[in-house]
């Protein structure tokens, strides 16, 4: 393998792995900024395999891309910011499930199911284990406590 | 004065159309009751153009030897004898030209041919008298609505439907193309439709326009059908001879030897080369059986009569005019232009004949007992224009122009009867049921007295108008030998014993016997104003007179045969016309019509006689009053036989169309809410769902490009 594919493979492999880390983050994240910063990462990784693109074929248009995605990036900051302020002025909560307004008329909302709350003594509650070799009973009232979601 | 023809030809129809445009725009805010006047003008210049016209066509006459005076006509007619007639043909533009439109066989050679409709004028003798006729009617109808519609609620409207019924019937007797007859055809049924509904907050006035347009339909449509079998037969549908363009003619019955002129239908070239020039046979008779059936829907002869007594529900002045004296000889003008074609198939001749004779009697009967005055003169319309259609059918060059005559002294005392007709309604404030009315005699002393001549003119009473007309149809159907032409000859001779009776009856009823006045008239009955009782005056002169100057002259069978269509006739039949008078003839109808008077006085004169009562009794004994007095039946029949059925037709594809058709296209409708429904749960709103979407479909899109399904992306 010659240095310059070398090359291009690792940046490759850089921009893939930013890029899948923006797509987890902004999956399982419900954190209105937080998934932005994600969305800005998948940016970011696609920006690096342009550039190593760019590189490897001797190209510049590549990387005139790559100012024009940062400039969009600017501006798309400035607006979703913005955005995600007005949301949080008008509910206090950077939650993204909490905005469902636009889905079908006639289709339930999204609710949430609440965290209970730590018990006061702060023991952690383990779930009741019944005895070995009889069906164990749900218990649909009770939600158990856990510390992490 | 000839080169004035295409100006004059032009200005006949643009005139009074300008006038109804006029109107129809300035009438409803800005001329309001002075509508009348764009209307009157125009057609009076109309009419001055046309008897100017009449001028110039006869003094574009052809002296006695051969000389051809049409414009595209070569020498080809050099080696036959006789006048070829006079016909000018000015051509204003083509309007859509196809070029080879159609593939025509000849024996084994295939050419292509043109399609296009002249927009063609024509000056001939025949259409020089009609437009005349019409005009001067049209006029003097014209004068006189301006008092009978006075204060109506559509005046403005009235006017410019007659302005346009009167280009319309210019239009009609001046194309030169069967398509554009077609058309004008079209649009004096739309007039008369317009007119006999005018009144339309009535129902029966909106249910009697109707019924005139369907029942023209029927032979409308026979008509269009006449039309594309003489297309499919002879490949040109121009009266007159065009001019081909270069290698687009094929060698046929419609091409001259050199194929340089389409040969029209009626064009110089053909007329001159006779009857081998026509098809014959049952082509021949299949076309003027579908053209009289177009003619019998306009000109109101059995079986679609039917329409024109309710037409009378139109103003007066409609019924004077269209129903009366101009629109339905249309028919009769149609049948007399194609005079070649009738004169090819015998038996359309005959069939043309005894369908005038049948109507003339049957209408007759029917309007013995009718009891509404204009419904009366209306069969008795239907009547005479069976007398035309009787004297068409004779086929010779006498009952041609025997049967013309009778339209053009038609048109003057029926108008002036219906005009007549239309004062008494106006001063009897619009009943018009002779029972409820008489002794007007005091009251209308000018009404009177040009009635008076009017019915004189319809019994045919000696020397005036249709007394001669009548004996020229008379005539000519004696001359034709046969036992169908003498049972048409008795039913015509008994017909005129009814004409005369039924005409005197209404005459007496209306204006002697004890004065009797309805309350709808309100205290001041009175004789009508001067704009109505001019054009009676004027009519009554001219109903008097126009008979015996033309039987003196011997100037309208003259004139007449100048036209080409008829002047073909004495050219290839050699028929000898009779000179002078037909003493034996005149003889007998003047009994008749004396007779008839006669015993119309007996019965209503001085007042209603007890004879009147006990033939009522004893009629109505046998059955033959109602069967008078309900017209035959026809209507119920019909009813019956078409109507009915139709109705049921109609409900049961009003079923279909609501429990099929809908339903079947309500199901469809329902499916893509269906499908919706089932996919609208995507959309719940949450932005992190959608992201999952993308995401996925980006990997089974990087899939796709990893294992080589390039046909996905």
């Amino acid at each position: 393998m010659n240095p310059e594919l070398a090359l291009l493979n690792n940046y490759l492999v850089v921009g893939a792995i930013l890029f899948g880390i923006g797509v987890i983050g902004f999956l399982s994240r419900r954190n209105t900024i937080v998934m932005f910063l994600a969305a800005e990462m998948m940016l970011q990784g696609i920006s690096v395999c342009f550039v190593a693109w760019s590189r490897y074929h001797n190209d510049l248009s590549g990387q005139m891309f790559v100012v024009f995605i940062i400039t969009v990036a600017a501006c798309e900051a400035a607006i979703a910011l913005a955005l995600i302020l007005m949301l949080f002025r008008a509910s206090g909560k950077l939650d993204i499930a909490l905005w469902h307004h636009l889905r079908e008329s006639n289709q339930p909302g999204f609710v949430d199911e609440e965290i209970p709350e730590p018990p006061a003594d702060g023991k952690p509650a383990w779930p009741h284990l019944t005895r070995a070799g009889i069906e164990p009973k749900a218990d649909p009232g009770a939600t158990d406590y856990r510390s992490k979601v | 004065m000839e080169s004035w023809i295409p100006t004059l030809l032009v200005l006949i129809p643009l005139l009074p159309l300008a006038g109804a445009a006029v109107t129809a725009a300035l009438g409803p805010r800005i001329l309001r009751s002075n509508s009348h006047w764009p209307i009157v003008v125009g057609i009076a210049g109309s009419f001055v153009a046309a008897a100017a016209l009449v001028f110039a066509v006869r003094g574009g006459l052809p002296a006695a030897e051969d000389h051809s005076a049409t414009q595209e006509a070569g020498d080809a007619h050099a080696h036959t004898e006789g006048a070829p007639g006079y016909e000018k043909v000015v051509t204003l533009w083509k309007w859509a030209v196809v070029d080879g439109a159609y593939q025509q066989k000849t024996g084994t050679k295939t050419a292509s041919r043109d399609f296009r409709i002249d927009i063609t004028l024509r000056a001939d003798p025949l259409t020089a008298i009609m437009l005349s006729m019409v005009t001067f009617v049209s006029l003097l109808v014209a004068i006189y609505s301006i008092g009978y519609m006075h204060e109506d609620r559509g005046y403005w409207r009235f006017f410019s439907y007659i302005g346009l019924f009167v280009f319309s019937m210019t239009m009609l007797v001046s194309v030169s193309n069967f398509v554009l007859l077609y058309v004008f055809w079209e649009a004096v049924g739309l007039c008369s439709y317009l007119l006999i509904g005018f009144w339309y907050e009535k129902p029966s006035a909106a249910a009697a326009g109707k019924k005139a347009f369907l029942v023209n339909r029927i032979g409308d449509f026979g008509f269009a059908l006449g039309l594309f079998l003489l297309w499919t037969t002879y490949g040109t549908l121009n009266f007159h001879d065009t001019l081909a363009a270069d290698g687009s003619v094929v060698q046929g019955l419609s091409t001259a030897m050199d194929g340089s002129v389409v040969q029209g239908l009626f064009g110089a070239q053909r007329l001159a080369q006779g009857p081998a020039a026509y098809v014959g046979g049952g082509v021949a008779t299949a076309i003027c059986l579908l053209l009289m059936l177009g003619a019998c829907g306009k000109s109101a002869q059995f079986p679609l009569h039917i329409w024109l007594p309710d037409a009378m529900e139109g103003p007066t002045p409609v019924s004077a005019l269209i129903h009366a004296a101009t629109m339905v000889t249309a028919g009769v003008y149609m049948v007399a232009r194609c005079t070649p074609l009738f004169h090819a198939s015998v038996d359309a001749q005959m069939t043309v004949a005894f369908i005038g004779g049948f109507t003339a009697l049957m209408a007759g009967l029917v309007a013995l007992t009718q009891t509404d005055l204009k419904r009366i003169l209306a069969y008795s319309t239907v009547s005479q224009l069976g007398y035309m259609f009787l004297g068409l059918g004779a086929g010779t060059v006498l009952g041609i122009t025997a049967g013309m005559f009778h339209l053009f002294t038609h048109a003057f005392f029926k108008a002036l009867l219906f005009l007549g007709a239309g004062s008494v309604m106006h001063a009897m404030g619009g009943v018009i049921d002779i029972r409820r009315f008489g002794g007007l005699k005091r009251i209308m002393p000018v009404t009177h007295l040009t009635f008076f001549v009017g019915c004189l003119t319809l019994a045919g009473f000696p020397l005036l108008s249709g007394f001669f007309s009548k004996d020229l149809i008379l005539a000519a159907i004696q001359e034709k030998q046969g036992g169908f032409y003498a049972a048409l000859y008795m039913a015509a001779a008994f017909t005129a014993l009814l004409t005369a009776f039924y005409t005197f009856r209404a005459f007496f009823c209306t204006f002697y016997g004890p004065e009797l006045i309805p309350s709808e008239a309100g205290h001041h009955a009175h004789e009508s104003p001067r704009s109505m009782t001019v054009p009676l005056i004027v009519l009554a002169v001219c109903s008097a007179i126009v008979g015996i100057y033309f039987e003196v002259t011997h100037g309208f069978a003259d004139f007449l045969g100048q036209t080409p269509s008829i002047a073909y006739l004495s050219r290839h039949t050699h028929e000898h016309i009779h000179e002078g008078f037909h003493w034996q003839i005149m003889a007998t109808s003047a009994v008749i019509a004396l007779a008839g008077i006669g015993l119309a006085a007996a019965f209503y004169w001085p007042a209603r006689h007890p004879i009147a009562d006990g033939t009522h009794k004893a009629a109505e004994a046998v059955g033959l009053y109602q069967l008078s007095k309900r017209k035959f039946f026809f209507d119920e029949i019909y009813q019956m036989l078409f109507v009915w059925p139709l109705l049921g037709v109609a409900a049961a594809s009003y079923w279909i169309d609501r429990n099929v058709i809908d339903r079947t296209v309500n199901l469809i409708g329902r499916a893509p809410p269906t499908i919706g429904a089932a996919l609208r749960p995507l959309q719940n709103g949450l932005v992190p769902f959608y992201a999952v979407g993308m995401v996925l479909g980006l990997i089974v899109l990087l899939a796709a490009v990893l294992m080589g399904w390039g046909w996905m992306v």
